[in-house]
Order: C-alpha cells, then structure tokens, then sequence
C-alpha cells in the first residue's frame, strides 16, 4: 500500500507527538513518546496488549493530559483537556466497544451530543447521507441500530466522527471484533477516506492486517516508541521482534500426558439465550487426565457461555455435563467450584477480583467454602494469609505484601495470583478463559509455565483463547466453535493459524490446503457439525 | 527515624516519660494541662525511640499527616482515660493513669498509624470545622454571637442528666445505623429502617402488654417478635428484588409509607389500643416483669438512668464487626457489595444474598425502638419517637458504616440534638444543630470520597516504589 501521492514535503503532519509522558501509579504508561503521522496517510501504531497504545490514544483525544511532552496538530501545538477541545481540533475516536444505543436508529445515534451541528431532523438525514456517499460507508439513517451487524455498527461510529468533522480518525483496534471479511471491507473504507484527504490513525497489534494496511508503522514497546517502519520494507517477524524486544515466549507443550482417564465431559449441551435462541448449540467435548483442550473461535460464538455453563453461572438448556464421571450439571457455581474445578475467568476485573480487597482476601475469593480459607461457618484468617504468602513466593506476584489492594497490581500480576489461587484446593479441572490476555511478556510465560505443570500433574485443562499461537501451542486438542456449534477439530501439530483462522470463520478446516500466502476470502459457508 | 531501643523498651520508656512529667506537672498546672503535656513529652519520646514501623515511614507525607495526626489521638485518649477515670478516683491518680493510657497510645499510634487512616481522621476533623464554621457563619449573618451559642451549647450538652440523655438517644441512633449500614455493606438502600422499626415496636408492645411471663422470659419475647417482625417487612423488600427486579430504595419507601397506615390502623381503641392519659392512646402497658431495668447514672453525678438496652446496641455492633469480618456469610456479603459479578463467579448465591442481608438489616431495625420502649415508655403510644430510621442513613454515612465510626457519630448527632435544647430558651432557634448535623454529612461524604480515591492512587504509588527499589537492588 505504498501510495504514491501521499503528502511528502510541503504540507505540515497532521499529528505531531514529541516527548510524550504520561505517569500512571504502578503501571507502564508512556515514556518520551515521539510520533509523526503525515496529513492523509493511514499511520498504525502497534504494541502487543499492555505497551501503552490506548494510554498514547486517550492522549491523544483529550481524555487525560500528558505530564510531559507537547502534542502538535496540522503544525499548531495545542492543549487537548477534553474529547470535545480533540474535537474542535478535527480528532475523533471510534473506540473498540461501540458506544450505540441500540434502540435507536442510525440517524439518532450519529445526532446524538451533536445536535447543534445539523439539527435531528431532514438536514442531519442529508448529511448522514452525503458523508456516506462520500466515503463510500453504506449507512442508512433510517435503519435501527439493533438491526445491524458488527461491520455495520462500526462504520456508523466511523460516520458519527466524520459528522462531527474529524480529518484525523482515530481507530483503537478495529479488528478485534470483526471476521476476516469484515475486515477487508473496514480497509476498504480506510483507504477511501484516505483518498479524501483524511488521516488516520490504526491501532492495533495484528501485525498482518497493519502491514496490509498501514503507509507507516510506529512500534511501541513498554512505553515507549522503539521504531518506526515502512511495511514495504519490513515482514511481520521483524515488527513482532521490536514489539517485545527479544525472544517471544513460545507456547509449546512437550511429550503427551494425555491419560485415558475421563475428567471432564461435555455431552450435547444446548445453552439458551434469554431470548430463547441457543447461543451454546449441541456441543460434545471430553477431556482426560493431563489434557488440554483448546476451544478457537471469533469472540462472541458461545465461548464464554460454554464456560459460564460449566461454571454453573449459567443454567444448561439441554445436555449434560460430568465431573470424573459424576454428573454436575444444574449444580451451583459454588457446588462446581467445590468438586475440583477451578476458575480463570475472562474478565479479571469483573469476575477474578475483589479490586479494593486485600490480596489475601482475593485469595479467599472462590474458595471461601475451603480449607486454608475457612473453619466451618468461620473464615480463617491465619490459614489465608499464610496461603496468600505461599501463592505470592510460588507464582511469583510481584508485590510488597499480602495487604495491598489488588488493584495496586498490575495485569500481570493479578492474573498471577488468579492461577495460583486456582491451582491450589487440588483442583481435576481449571476453566481457562484467555489466560493470558492483556498481561506482558514475562507474566504470559509464567502463566504458561503453570498451565504445563498442571497439565503434567494430571489436570483436565479447558482453554479458551483469541490467541491462536497460545491456542496452537498449548493444547493436545482442539475445536473449533462457530455460532454455539463445535464445527471442526484441529491437530495442533499440524494446523497453522491462517487455517485456523478460516475455519473460524466458516470456511471449513481442510489440512490439504497449506498454501502460505492464502488467507483469502471464505469460499463456502459450511457449517458442518 | 532512629530506633536505638527495642519496642517493649521504648513504648515503656514513651509511658514512663509521660506519666512522670504529668505527676509532677499536676502540682504546678491543672491536671488536664498537665495530662496534656505529659503525653506529647510521651510523644517525643516515641518519635525518637520507638520510629515507625509503616513501609512509607520516610516519606513526606508520612511526617505531615501521620504524626499530628496520632499525637492529637494520643492526647485526646488520655484526656478522655483521664476524666472518666476521675469520677471514681483520686485526681492526681486518675490524670497518672491518663497520662500512662496516653503515652502507651502515642507510642502505639506513632509506631502503627496508617497513612491512609490518619489522613482519613484528619479529614474528618477538617470537615468537623467545616461543618462548625458553616453553622458559626450562618449565626453570625442572623445576628447572633457563634462563641457564647458554642459555649452555651458545650456547657449544657456535658452536664450529667444531658450526657445521660445523650447516650440513650444515641443508643437509639446506633441500632438504626447499624440496620441501615448492614445493607449498605452489600449495596443495598434500605430506607426502610423507619417503617421497619415502627411496625416492630408496636406489635412487640402489644404482644408484650397482652401476656406477663416470667422476668427474662418476657423481654425476650418482646425482643424477637420486634426482630421477626422488623425482618419479614424488610425481608418483603428483598424477596421483591430478587424475584420481581423491584428496586429496594422503591419498595422500601412505599413500605414504610404501608407500614405508617398499617400503624394507624392497628392503634386505635378497638383494635390494639387502650386510653392513655388523656389525648393519648396506645398499647397495653408492658408489666413490670418485661422492663429492662436502667444503668443508674449515679456515678457520673446525674440523676437520670442509661437504658439497660444499650448493652444490647454495643452487642450488636460487636457482632456486627464480628459477622462481617470473621466469617464465611460476611466476607461472601462483603464481596457481594464490592462486585456481584466477582462473586457470582465465586460461588456466592448473589439472590440469596440480597435477601438474607435486606432480613438481617430489618431485624437490626426491629431493635431500634426496644431501648424505649422497654427501658421508658412501656407502650406503643401515638408519642414514640418516629423518623429514627432516617437519621440512621445520615449516622451510617457518617461512619462510613464501620462499627467504632457509627458508634461516634450517632454520639456526636446525639450530643447536637441535646445541646441544642438549650437555646430555645435564648431564643436561638434550636435548628442551627441540624444546619450542623447537615453540613457535617455532606462534608464528610464528600471528604471520604477524596480521602479513598487518594488512598488508592497512593498505595499503587507506594506499590511501584517498592518494586521498583527491589528490582534496583536486585540487579
């Protein structure tokens, strides 16, 4: 995508970072950060999870201010305190959840907060219409939201910017919720605003879609800018080197300690939506003693309500499941928890933690039923803290003492003391929904560490993850789940993350197919249980 | 700080200065001077001696806040072991004792004051003078003089039959905010506490009038038909949010407003009233067997009784404290308030939860007019105090729902309420104490906030200071 008629000398870059700082208690933020992204080119900033990208955005756009440094827009420095003085200054965000009333149509979504520009009636239609034209969008104003899909709804937060006047687009991960399709045709829109004159600005840390993309890469590496690239020039394996600065981690199991005992079986498990539809459709998977079993799909598939269900956080539908055997399905989360199934959810924040707890108290967390945590009806203190030490030293939580909040942690280490929380209470089985996500290198391969030993100690280990790599590596098996279905089972020796990927998607697993460069459009949608 | 003694050795040394210097002091100076000095020579003592065993102790802000802080604490414990130790003793002896209270307290507060919580009693005392300069402002704009209102008021609260009269009515207050903070702790508003405790007291009064057990036996019946009572209305509150998605700040309000007619209905001369006196009606008069018998205020020189109940409200608040953080059912509470989700992945039953904590709030509330009822009036009377459920949410508030800090405020609204009686007769409207009352919660809320957004930031500050020194010293 090297064009040819990008701006080069004459016209001043639309966004100038010099020296950029920002200090946040306890957590990497953004050190002496320097970025110049030209008027109407595409600029991707990359970093793997927790380098500082959506600090430098929020920058960026007005939401907090750098302690250092100066922020230069069209050639003028100016002081961003607010998302409205960004806006002012032509800068907009689409940020990667949408923020869309769903019981609202396009047009009043796009108004809303706006409705000085243009009024909410016939001119603000006009308009809408004129931009969608323009930038070849394909919104229609008429249509409400909740009739629309991810790629749609997207391009409505794209138009809400540009209604609003943007010429400098932020998009913070724009890929993370959309299919390969999908994405093809959100660069497509990319490239037409580009050819408008606009600018903008990419976040993500997919490196193939960046290189795909992207007249410019910026790499940001704990903090700080390590490099800027042309992706003319440069391959994915040399933008993943600078993004973590060295060796990767690499997930990878070592000999089979796949046992024929049965630990966890999932048979024909049906999990109903509240509107009755089944998000969890039929789905059949067994696990054995010192097994891994990968589950890969696009987020939002039934994933998460598959695990929810097992936990007991949500009720079964239809089907069974059973523990070593016995059957638990119907059981409480509490019931599961205590026949030896142990817990790492998705979202630490939500579900892991209590935030403004003491770590010894989220050590209790969980397993508050269970020695060390309890004497009968009685929480033991003692047996707790001295546990919560043990964790700390074992999993290495970096962290001056037992008493401090978790949420003076970082990613890294809460997730750490999740898993080391989880491993203990002599768990069969341990849940794992992304592990690994958002923590940085270091905790990412300790977390893996732990994951092995469980697995050589003879766990059943249930992985869910967006990581394909992770999920290539570190199961014996794997499925794949597209709409509540398990459509195709993978061999992780054998399967690439592009196949992966495809079938993913829809677009069948087929192992003949290993042509490298082909991650093209699906062929044919078969759903083929 | 240097720390050139062992602890033991030290806090001696801090208690030993201290109580010397008031001893001697007390023949040249009045005793409480005396006190006073003699703990911040006991205070000296322990900055030099004893130091400080918090990892922030070198900070700056470590010496700003937490040593004021705990040498005003100090100084105040000793004052208060002082004075109430001089009703029953010999002056020189009992300020001695103050003094060793206060210098042992110095060393202690120096050496384990958090920085967080001694910010946090700095703020509350800087919202005290708020709240106070407020009141003395809006005094001064009608004309009156705030020193003399503030002298009268201090000078009338402290007398014995008022202190007496203090703790009573703050007994009262303690019972309501502790009902009100149970369902704080786990998100819940229930602001029903005052249709809650109303409802109790009636029908245990009536229940109460209708029978004469034996001593014991009888209050004891009266106690739980006002808990069961006071629990299943609130326990209404819990089963409609569970099962129907009702609010419970709705369906508390309308509870109480049921709760007022169902009142209105049950008192009357037909159905669970009698005359009496005159203009007056309600329950059958409690026999003598189901009275709980009052402290005789004697030894503090006043002539009034504290009700016997406040044994029960100090009770309650020690199993309060005990229930929340010593066992399964409060730290699953506890975790419920912070995060539902965190706990519902935990295995916390969050439904039941919200019912089992709106019950126990309402039974806490059914005790709230028990102090009264079987330690005063002995009826349900168309005279029983109402609105007691209300001043618990502002008492709870102002605790910041912790049992010691509940136990302060409802005194210190209690001492207002009291000390104002007095200027009615000055001619001063008497509801400036509520203009205080008011500002003081409001402040408070407020400083509370800022005081826990600034301790959270801290200790991650603190946190990566720490690592940051290890990883130095690591490489």
């Amino acid at each position: 995508m090297s064009g040819t008629d990008t701006a080069s000398g004459a016209a001043p870059p639309a966004v100038e970072l010099r020296g950029i700082t920002k200090r946040f208690p306890g957590v990497v933020a953004n050190h002496d950060i320097n970025i110049t992204v030209g008027a109407g080119t595409v600029h991707a900033i990359v970093g793997e999870n927790g380098a500082g990208k959506s600090t430098l955005m929020k920058t960026l756009y007005g939401m907090h201010q750098p302690d250092e440094g100066s922020i230069a827009v069209n050639g003028g420095t100016v002081r961003l305190n607010s998302p409205s003085d960004a806006i002012k200054h032509g800068i907009g965000m689409v940020h990667q959840h949408f923020m869309l009333a769903d019981n609202l149509t396009v047009l009043e979504n796009v108004v809303l907060g706006a409705e000085g520009l243009h009024g909410i009636g016939s001119r603000a239609r006009a308009r809408i219409e004129e931009l969608s034209a323009q930038y070849g969008l394909g919104v229609r104003p008429r249509r409400l939201m909740e009739e629309l899909g991810v790629g749609d709804r997207q391009r409505v937060e794209i138009l809400k910017v540009l209604y609003r006047g943007a010429r400098i687009v932020i998009l913070d991960e724009p890929t993370a919720v959309l299919v390969p399709q999908e994405v093809d045709e959100l660069f497509d829109n990319l490239r037409e605003l580009k050819r408008e004159g606009l600018t903008v600005i990419f976040i993500s840390h997919k490196l193939d879609e960046v290189l795909s993309v992207a007249d410019e890469i910026t790499v940001i590496r704990r903090g700080t800018t390590v490099a800027t690239a042309d992706p003319a020039r440069t391959t994915a394996r040399e933008l993943a080197t600078l993004m973590v600065g060295g060796q990767l981690p690499v997930p990878e199991l070592r000999e089979s300690t796949v046992t024929d005992r049965m630990v966890l079986q999932i048979q024909d498990l049906t999990v109903a939506a509240p509107d009755g539809r089944p998000v969890v459709d039929g789905v059949s998977l067994s696990i054995r003693a010192g097994e891994i079993v990968g589950i890969a799909g696009v987020e939002g598939n039934g994933q998460s309500e598959l695990i929810e269900a097992v936990m007991g956080m949500r009720p079964v539908a239809r089907g069974r499941i059973l523990l070593a055997g016995e059957p638990v399905t119907g059981w409480s989360t509490r019931a599961v928890r205590e026949a030896g199934v142990g817990y790492i959810p998705e979202d630490r924040h939500r579900h892991g933690l209590l935030l403004e707890s003491p770590l010894w108290e989220n050590r209790v967390l969980g397993h508050q039923t269970q020695p060390p945590n309890a004497k009968g009806p009685l929480i033991d203190r003692a047996g707790a803290r001295a546990d919560t030490e043990r964790i700390v030293a074992e999993f290495d939580v970096r962290t001056p003492g037992i008493d401090v909040q978790a949420d003076a942690l970082s990613g890294g280490n809460q997730q750490k003391l999740i898993v080391g929380r989880e491993m203990s209470n002599d768990p069969k089985v341990i849940v794992a929904a992304h592990p690994t996500r958002g923590v940085d290198v270091g905790a990412q391969a300790a977390i893996w560490d732990q994951l092995r030993a469980a697995r050589a100690k003879g766990l059943a280990v249930l992985l869910v993850s967006a990581d394909l790599d992770e999920l290539i590596g570190m199961s014996d098996t794997l499925h794949v789940i597209l709409r509540g279905r398990l459509v195709a089972e993978a061999d992780p020796g054998a399967v690439t993350p592009e196949q992966l990927g495809s079938a993913m998607t829809g677009a069948g697993l087929d192992p003949a197919d290993t042509s490298a460069d082909d991650s093209g459009p699906a062929t044919e949608d078969e759903a083929g249980a | 700080m240097t720390k050139s003694l062992p602890t033991p050795a030290g806090f001696a040394a801090a208690a030993g200065a201290g109580v010397v210097l008031t001893v001697l002091l007390d023949m040249a100076l009045l005793a409480p001077a005396a006190l006073a000095i003699g703990v911040v020579a006991a205070f000296a003592v322990a900055v030099l001696f004893v130091g400080s065993s918090t990892a922030d102790a070198d900070s700056g802000i470590h010496r700003a806040v937490v040593a004021p802080v705990a040498l005003v604490l100090a100084v105040l414990v000793g004052l208060f072991t002082g004075l109430v130790a001089d009703l029953w003793l010999i002056e020189p002896v009992a300020y001695a004792i103050g003094a060793l209270v206060g210098g042992t307290a110095s060393a202690a507060l120096y050496r384990g004051l958090a920085t967080q919580l001694a910010l946090a009693f700095a703020a509350v005392a800087a919202a005290g003078a708020l709240a106070l300069g407020i009141t003395a402002l809006v005094l001064y704009v009608t004309g009156v003089d705030p020193l003399s209102t503030f002298a009268r008021m201090t000078d009338y609260g402290t007398q014995p039959n008022s202190l007496v009269t203090v703790v009573n009515t703050g007994t009262t207050y303690y019972l309501s905010a502790v009902a009100v903070a149970v369902g704080f702790r786990m998100n819940l508003f229930n602001i029903g506490v005052d249709g809650q405790y109303r409802l109790a007291a009636l029908l245990a009064a009536a229940v109460g009038g209708a029978f004469v057990l034996p001593p014991g036996l009888h209050q004891l019946v009266i106690i739980l038909v006002a808990v069961a009572v006071g629990g299943f209305w609130a326990g209404i509150a819990g089963w409609l949010k569970v099962t129907r998605g009702v609010s419970e700040v709705i369906s508390t309000i309308m509870l109480n407003a049921i709760a007022t007619g169902v009142t209105a209905y049950l008192l009357n001369t037909n159905r669970l009233a009698v005359e009496i006196g005159t203009n007056n009606i309600g329950t059958r008069p409690i026999a003598e067997s189901g009275w709980v018998p009052g402290i005789p205020g004697g030894f503090m020189g006043a002539g009034r009784e504290i009700f016997g109940l406040t044994l029960l409200a100090v009770a309650v608040g020690v199993g309060y404290w005990w229930l929340l953080n010593r066992t399964r059912f409060g730290f699953e509470l506890r975790a419920t308030g912070q995060s539902a989700t965190a706990a519902q992945a935990s295995g916390v039953n969050v439904k039941k939860m919200v019912v089992v904590s709106m019950v126990i709030s309402g039974m806490v509330a059914g005790l709230v007019g028990m102090p009264q009822l079987l330690g005063a009036s002995h009826y349900y009377a168309l005279d029983f105090p109402v609105g007691l459920g209300f001043t618990g949410i502002a008492i709870a508030l102002l605790g910041r729902n912790h049992p010691v800090g509940i136990a302060a405020a409802a005194l210190f609204w209690s001492f207002l309420n009291q000390s104002s009686q007095i200027l009615d007769i000055d001619g001063i409207p008497k509801e400036i104490a509520v203009v205080t009352q008011a500002t003081m919660v409001l402040t408070i809320v407020v400083v509370y906030e800022l005081v826990h957004r600034w301790g959270r930031r801290y200790q991650q500050r603190q946190v990566g200071r720490e690592l940051g020194r290890e990883r130095v010293a690591a490489s």
